[in-house]
């Protein structure tokens, strides 16, 4: 038949499709040579004889792709499936590495690096699906360390020069919330604890969202702020019973890592929504402190938008002002205290002024003040004097002195190992 | 299944999204009267917008909107660019106010010689060229980044062309090219902040230097105070002087690198101390090729930034993964320069050769900070 090939003894073409026993095979009709048997033969074989064979399984992926780049678009693979993420992410990952390997860099890297390539790829391939994978779980999973992920990525990115979107904070919440082992009882987990999935995603999301517009998760890394916010809307939702529960705890019952940095977001987040609560003429009145406004916070969620508002005034405003005029209001409250205490009570009654909106590295006073440095007049040309120049040699008999203290030096690093 | 476009409409597609051809060339210098007309239209325009600007100096108000930026910032440098060409046509513009140039306008082009040989050329390119002196600043957008950067571009442009060119060529490119250098802000030497009076402080400058002569580095970690010297850890000598505070690396080959001076002056004369010591240690050591190769300056615009926000609309020049690090990393294009901005409204500008770089990426950036100031 046309197209099909010789026949490797004869050079015939007259091959025909024959089965022997439910084997089906290539025969050639002129001399009977078997050419291809089916099941028992080798790809190789098929492929010389023009059966078809997926290009994956073909020897001619082999041939033109080395051997390291297969090992690694096979990582990429299972490192898909191990995620499990939907199938169309393993052809982009895999289409990312190949891209990455055709630069020459990338292909004399070292193998700890091609692997960390191999997380990077998958990582870019979630982000540009808005699928929440976080840097911190493909290094885990690769058992590799942070700063040198850090490196590659940035690297890779730049090479291939990809629009890779931030994480997506909302499916971020919800993959992570849902891994909280919260939401049914168990030996460890006792019946107060457990809680509903749904009421605790949303009201993290709106704690998160809370959190977002009071400047807590920009330029920080976003996993304490949803574990802090976690926490906060499970401690809210059954605040009589899991107040007296701590976030450490928590974290150790709902089978999750605490991040460090979470404790502190979590005071964070509770100074805000004090701050928000001032504002709640029912809620002034109780003199809420970090543990009692926890009780409150459904109350305080639901008006957020308009308590932030109020609670807060323009902190960048205010900021530029501030080197302009030094505040005035801290002497008036001197003056307060030193005056009659009447006016102090009342001063006490009257609601906090709004705090500035700001992050929180710019609310802390500066460490140190640093002071513009003085202008210098120097030229690059000025005459070096020999005095100042001598000052950095060592005179002969300081050198034979640095000598002779070297030479015992090293006398006495040789005496414990004697040979 | 959608059709593949008729080949001949396309073109006919391109064309309505093209700008309209440029007027015609004239080769050589135009006469007087046109040149007179084609100036007077441009500062007919420019004193419009004068009209509706505030009546303080431009360069001092940090209100003005950025569109009356780029227009007021341009007129100082026209209406100074066009001061010779007044005299030539017979002080035509005696009636225009130029009491809003700031005088350092005027001193830095008396101090530096850079800026009065770019000054020199541009007013020959301008001379020959009034044509191009249409008014372009009416249709740019307020597309902040790029917008800088591609009048930067132009004027980059303008040098290698300059020189060489003694009729304007008939290619629209560099017609353009001319009139929007007419109207690039010069970039300063000192640091006039048009935008606000926050001036880039620099903190380091790294510069290497070649003493041209093979240096025994035992023997000088033997006999300098200040050396030390541990080759296997690093193959070189780590020197360090009071005066000013810097730290040298000292190669064997004679190559040396010093780092941690404030200013440019201060790096050479560390440098010159440096290579004095080695010296008077006996190394016939000389002070070849001096050169700067990185500064690093820092600055603080005081109001937080939305970093999500920035890099969302500027994504191609930004880079900012909270899980990494916590500053956003901004690679300008012109000039070549990575600002790290911090969300307290810190900003780090490194990778300059020379210190105007640094104060033209923070005359950039500012612009580009204040449109993400409201949270």
């Amino acid at each position: 038949m046309p197209g099909r090939g010789r026949c490797p003894d004869c050079g015939s073409t007259e091959l025909v499709e024959d089965s022997h026993y439910s084997q089906s095979q290539l025969v050639c009709s002129d001399c009977g040579c078997v050419v291809t048997e089916g099941l028992l033969t080798t790809t190789f074989s098929d492929e010389g004889n023009l059966r078809e064979v997926t290009y994956s399984r073909s020897t001619g992926e082999n041939e033109q792709v080395s051997r390291s780049q297969q090992r690694g678009l096979r990582r990429v693979r299972d490192l898909c499936r191990v995620l499990q993420l939907p199938p169309t992410f393993e052809d982009t990952a895999v289409a990312y590495y190949q891209q990455a390997y055709r630069h020459s860099g990338i292909r004399a890297a070292r193998l700890q690096k091609k692997e960390v390539l191999v997380g990077c790829c998958v990582l870019i391939t979630c982000r540009q699906h808005n699928w929440p994978l976080t840097m911190g779980a493909i290094c885990t999973l690769l058992y590799a360390d942070l700063d040198v992920f850090s490196s590659i990525y940035l690297q890779i990115v730049k090479l291939l020069g990809l629009d890779v979107p931030s994480l997506c904070l909302a499916e971020l919440v919800k993959t992570y919330c849902s891994s909280f082992k919260l939401f049914q009882a168990s030996p460890s987990v006792p019946a107060k604890y457990v809680e509903d999935k749904e009421k605790m995603l949303s009201r993290t999301l709106q704690l998160v969202e809370l959190a977002n517009e009071t400047w807590l998760v920009t330029g920080r890394h976003p996993l304490p702020v949803i574990t802090a916010a976690t926490f906060l809307a499970w401690q809210s939702l059954q605040p009589a019973d899991r107040l007296s529960c701590s976030l450490a705890r928590f974290c150790k019952l709902a089978n999750v890592d605490l991040p460090y940095p979470a404790s502190s977001r979590l005071q964070e987040l509770l100074a805000v929504l004090l701050r928000m609560a001032e504002q709640l003429a029912w809620l002034r009145v109780l003199r809420l402190d970090r543990r009692s406004v926890v009780k409150h916070i459904g109350d305080l969620l639901q008006h957020r938008h308009s308590l932030v508002r109020l609670a807060f005034r323009d902190g960048t405003a205010e900021v530029e002002t501030r080197g302009k005029e030094p505040p005035v209001w801290g002497q008036g409250q001197r003056e307060g205290e030193v005056g009659n205490n009447s006016l102090g009570v009342a001063q006490g009654k009257r609601p906090a002024s709004p705090a500035l909106l700001l992050p929180p590295c710019m609310l802390k006073p500066p460490k140190r003040i640093c002071p513009a440095p003085p202008v210098s007049t120097v030229t690059g040309d000025e005459n070096i004097s020999d005095s100042e120049i001598e000052q950095y040699l060592r005179t002969p008999q300081e050198v034979r002195d640095f000598q002779r203290a070297q030479a015992a030096r090293q006398a006495a690093m040789s005496v414990p190992n004697p040979p | 299944m959608a059709s593949a476009p008729r080949p001949e409409r396309v073109p006919r597609l391109l064309a309505g999204c093209l700008p309209p051809p440029p007027p015609p060339p004239t080769v050589g210098l135009l006469s007087m009267e046109q040149e007179e007309t084609y100036l007077e239209l441009y500062l007919d325009q420019c004193a419009a917008q004068d009209d509706l600007a505030p009546p303080r100096s431009p360069l001092f108000n940090p209100v003005v909107p950025y569109g009356m930026y780029i227009l007021n910032a341009s007129n100082p440098d026209t209406a100074f660019n066009s001061n010779p060409e007044v005299k030539e046509t017979s002080g035509d513009f005696s009636s225009v106010d130029l009491s809003f140039l700031p005088d350092e306008v005027t001193q830095e082009n008396k101090d530096q010689p850079v800026i009065s040989s770019r000054h020199e050329t541009e007013e020959n390119s301008e001379s020959q060229s009034p044509q191009s002196r249409l008014p372009l600043p009416s249709e740019q957008d307020i597309g902040l980044g790029l917008n800088s950067s591609s009048l930067s571009n132009s004027h980059s442009q303008l040098h290698p062309g300059d020189t060489d060119s003694v009729q304007p060529s008939p290619e629209k490119p560099n017609s353009d090219s001319l009139s929007l250098a007419s109207i690039t802000p010069m970039t300063p030497m000192t640091p006039v902040s048009e935008c606000c009076g926050i001036v880039p402080q620099l903190q380091n400058i790294v510069s290497t230097v070649n003493l041209a002569c093979k240096l025994d580095l035992k023997k000088i970690a033997l006999h300098a105070k200040n050396a030390e010297y541990n080759p296997k850890r690093f193959a070189a000598v780590i020197m360090r002087i009071r005066e000013p505070r810097t730290t040298a690396l000292i190669f064997s080959s004679g190559k040396m690198v010093c780092t941690g001076a404030k200013s440019e002056e201060q790096s050479r004369l560390a440098a010159r101390k440096y290579a004095r010591v080695v010296q008077k240690l006996g190394f016939p050591a000389r002070f070849l090729d001096f050169k700067i190769q990185n500064m690093v300056g820092s600055c603080d615009v005081r109001f937080p930034i939305r970093l999500e926000g920035l890099v969302l609309t500027h994504q191609q020049f930004s880079s900012y993964e909270p899980e990494l690090f916590p500053g956003l990393i901004y690679r300008m294009v012109k000039p070549r320069i990575v600002l790290l901005i911090f969300v307290s409204g810190k900003v780090v500008l490194t990778g300059a050769k020379e210190r105007s770089e640094i104060y033209e990426a923070f005359e950039n950036i500012y612009p580009i900070l204040k449109g993400f100031k409201k949270a």
